[in-house]
């Protein structure tokens, strides 16, 4: 289960709150939707989740299975089943997507004290799990990301997500840049993830996604705070009303 | 100007050093003159340093304190087994191989039995038998040339001489071997000599290496020429590792005939101090340079590259791309001058040199130079230097790699691009080896 408790944080370098004592629970085997309008905070949660510099947490605290995450590096969370889908993914010129992923692979199952799979199991297993996103082995041996397109890019990081086999899964707008065939697959990619022991914090501005991932609760964020929580209704209630109310509210 | 009055301490003692090691230096009476000359050009030139432009970042006098004695000679004991773990990854080459120790040629650990399309030599025989075709072949350092060079003339003891036969693709590679060995601490001078016949191919790698164990200090002064014929392509690589010590002055001469293609790539890493100069003549049209290299220096190590490719001839094409890694005090210095004779025409340059910053206190000095006096060329050069990216890196450890890897992860990702560019595939995996190996991180199946 991931527990945020009353979180506030800011910015390292800069005086400026952007979470204001946010508050949430997402037990395993649910998806919960975080929408909220631009700057209302909602990548900000998603790095702090990841462990990302350059912010500070001046109160409050992150619990995932009951084990605080805040004083943990990076690669210390994904070890511990953190996995953050980026909206921007990043490009790696001159690493090939096979050595990054076996890379990632292996130092987590190292971790995890489990034994590093061999060369032929590897790329067994990436040849099976990049099927069903319609990435072939060619495009594996390419540099990461590099020349990719918005689409191909999330693919990748769905296959990332699979390969990883994270058990708290952020996506941050993961819909962006997609258009409605890359939707479809990213979403089956995700859905297909579904599972009793993963819980999913999916992040978007849009309601379209939720029409894919389908969720079991929407929280609204605005002002560095859940506004209002409910059910996948709430979605369809703010892309009819916008946010307006919540900003106001806030403002 | 007396010239003897400016002597340093050093510059007298090569002159010294020479005057102990003329006799035993190989060579008839018409060799011993052309080295006598050499010297004699040496002492007017003197050490090259910092009030010199080309040496501005490379101040030689100043870090050429210590004279070691000439290499005339050498008897150190050395056994193929010994040799491979000297050669680390390149063992793994498939190649035919001619090995020098501490600059002298070495029969009992050369193969090159059954090397189809390649003549094989070497310079200390050569010089003593000294036709006139082998003086020929040696480029004479007039005064007002170059330093380093004219002591390479004046102390070359051996190298190999390469002939590849005409229209001949050679199956596979030669791996020049010099390897330092031994406790005593000196000064070896080699010269090469190859020549590319019309319409060949072939790979040459020069590899610079040392015994474990060895003296970590000494100086080494190499001059290669080279001669791509024309039509004929080649792969020339040099690989220099060392143990953060020792002083290599490098020098590469290559002139280009019409429609050659020649690939050059230099890897290093644990060089003491370092200057690497490579001087390319496109002596006719229709040919191809591609010139890359990646270099790799912590501590207070320095390494200098310092091109100048010569368009002399309309039609030609050539490409720069030389990335440096710094950490620790590292410095590296690039120089690359591009010149485009007036009636170079339609010539295609283009050069970029990157360092990747990985300490505060790493230094990068670049210097692109573009001479143009023709008018229908198209010309370009950039340079960077730049700090691994955080963004980057915390990407990488989000999914899981640990901080140290991730960084290696990216270094292996700044100078994949420079690797890529070695055309053959053992080659390439070998550098990467290397590479590997100074970031401390073993190689993954």
């Amino acid at each position: 289960m991931l527990e945020i408790k009353n979180l506030h944080v800011k910015l390292e370098d800069e005086d400026r709150e952007i979470l204001k004592g946010l508050s949430l629970t997402v037990p395993k085997g649910e998806v919960h939707a975080i929408m909220g309008p631009n700057g209302s905070g909602k990548s900000t949660l998603a790095y702090v989740l990841a462990g990302r510099d350059g912010y500070e947490v001046t109160d409050g605290d992150i619990l995932w299975n009951g084990e605080s995450i805040l004083d943990m590096e990076p690669d210390e969370r994904a070890a511990k089943g953190v996995f953050l889908a980026f909206q921007y993914p990043m490009e790696i010129p001159g690493v090939a997507g096979l050595t990054f992923l076996r890379t990632a692979l292996n130092s987590i199952r190292k971790k995890r004290g489990e034994a590093e799979l061999t060369t032929p199991a590897f790329l067994k297993l990436a040849k099976e799990k990049g099927a069903k996103l319609n990435i072939d082995i060619e495009m594996l041996k390419r540099p990461v990301n590099v020349g990719f397109s918005g689409g191909e890019k999330k693919r990748s990081e769905i296959l990332q997500m699979g390969l990883l086999e994270p058990t708290l899964c952020v996506l941050d707008e993961t819909d962006s840049g997609l258009d409605i065939d890359a939707l479809r697959i990213v979403s089956e990619g995700v859905n297909a993830l579904r599972s009793p022991d993963r819980a999913f914090l999916v992040i978007t501005h849009y309601q379209r996604l939720l029409n894919y991932i389908v969720p079991d609760k929407v929280h609204v964020l605005a002002d560095g705070r859940i506004q209002k929580t409910g059910g996948k209704e709430l979605a369809l209630e703010l892309e009819k009303s916008g946010y307006a109310e919540y900003t106001n509210k806030a403002a | 100007m007396n010239v003897a009055v400016m002597k340093t301490k050093a510059e007298q003692a090569i002159s010294e050093s020479f005057e102990v090691a003329a006799a035993k230096l190989p060579g008839s009476a018409a060799v011993q003159a052309r080295r006598a000359q050499a010297i004699g050009a040496f002492s007017g030139l003197g050490l090259p340093h910092r009030r010199i432009e080309e040496w501005k970042y490379t101040d030689l006098r100043a870090n050429l304190k210590e004279v070691l004695p000439a290499a005339v000679e050498d008897k150190t004991p050395l056994t193929i087994a010994e040799l491979i773990v000297a050669l680390g990854p390149l063992a793994h080459v498939d190649a035919h191989r001619i090995v020098f120790v501490n600059g002298h040629y070495r029969a009992g650990l050369s193969d090159t039995a059954d090397a189809a399309g390649l003549t094989i030599s070497t310079i200390g025989k050569a010089l003593q038998s000294a036709s006139e075709e082998v003086l020929a072949g040696l480029a004479s350092t007039p005064e007002g040339g170059d330093a380093v060079e004219a002591l390479n003339t004046a102390f070359m003891t051996d190298g190999a001489i390469v002939e590849v036969a005409k229209g001949v693709a050679v199956d596979k590679p030669l791996l020049m071997i010099f390897v330092r060995a031994g406790s005593e601490a000196n000064a070896v001078t080699v010269r090469n000599l190859i020549n590319t016949g019309e319409g060949a191919s072939a790979t040459l790698i020069e590899a610079d290496i040392v015994l474990p164990g060895a003296v970590r200090d000494a100086h080494l002064n190499t001059l290669t020429e080279v001669s791509v014929g024309k039509g004929a392509t080649l792969d020339h690589v040099k690989v220099a590792v060392d143990e953060g010590k020792s002083l290599h002055l490098s020098n590469w001469e290559v002139r280009l005939a019409a429609d050659a293609s020649y690939r050059g790539f230099q890897f290093s890493s644990g060089l003491g101090f370092a200057r690497n100069g490579i001087n390319v003549l496109f002596n006719g049209e229709g040919s191809k340079l591609d010139l890359s290299g990646a270099y790799l220096a912590r501590h207070s190590e320095h390494v200098d590259t310092t091109l100048v490719v010569d368009h002399a001839v309309p039609h030609c094409e050539s490409r720069e791309l030389f990335k440096g890694v710094l950490d620790g005090h590292g410095r590296g210095v690039f120089q690359g001058k591009i010149i485009v004779r007036p009636d170079a025409q339609k010539t295609d340059g283009k050069q970029m040199s990157q360092a990747l910053m990985l300490s505060e206190d790493a230094e990068f000095d670049s210097k692109p130079e573009l001479e143009i006096y023709a008018d229908d060329v198209v010309c370009g050069h950039g340079t960077t230097s730049a700090e691994l990216d955080p963004d980057l890196l915390f990407y990488c450890r989000s999914r899981g790699i640990p901080e140290k890897e991730a960084r290696a992860l990216m270094i292996e990702s700044f100078i994949g691009e420079a690797l890529d560019k070695v055309e053959h595939e053992g080659l390439r995996e070998a550098l990467a080896s290397y590479a590997m190996q100074w970031l401390g991180r073993s190689r993954h199946g």
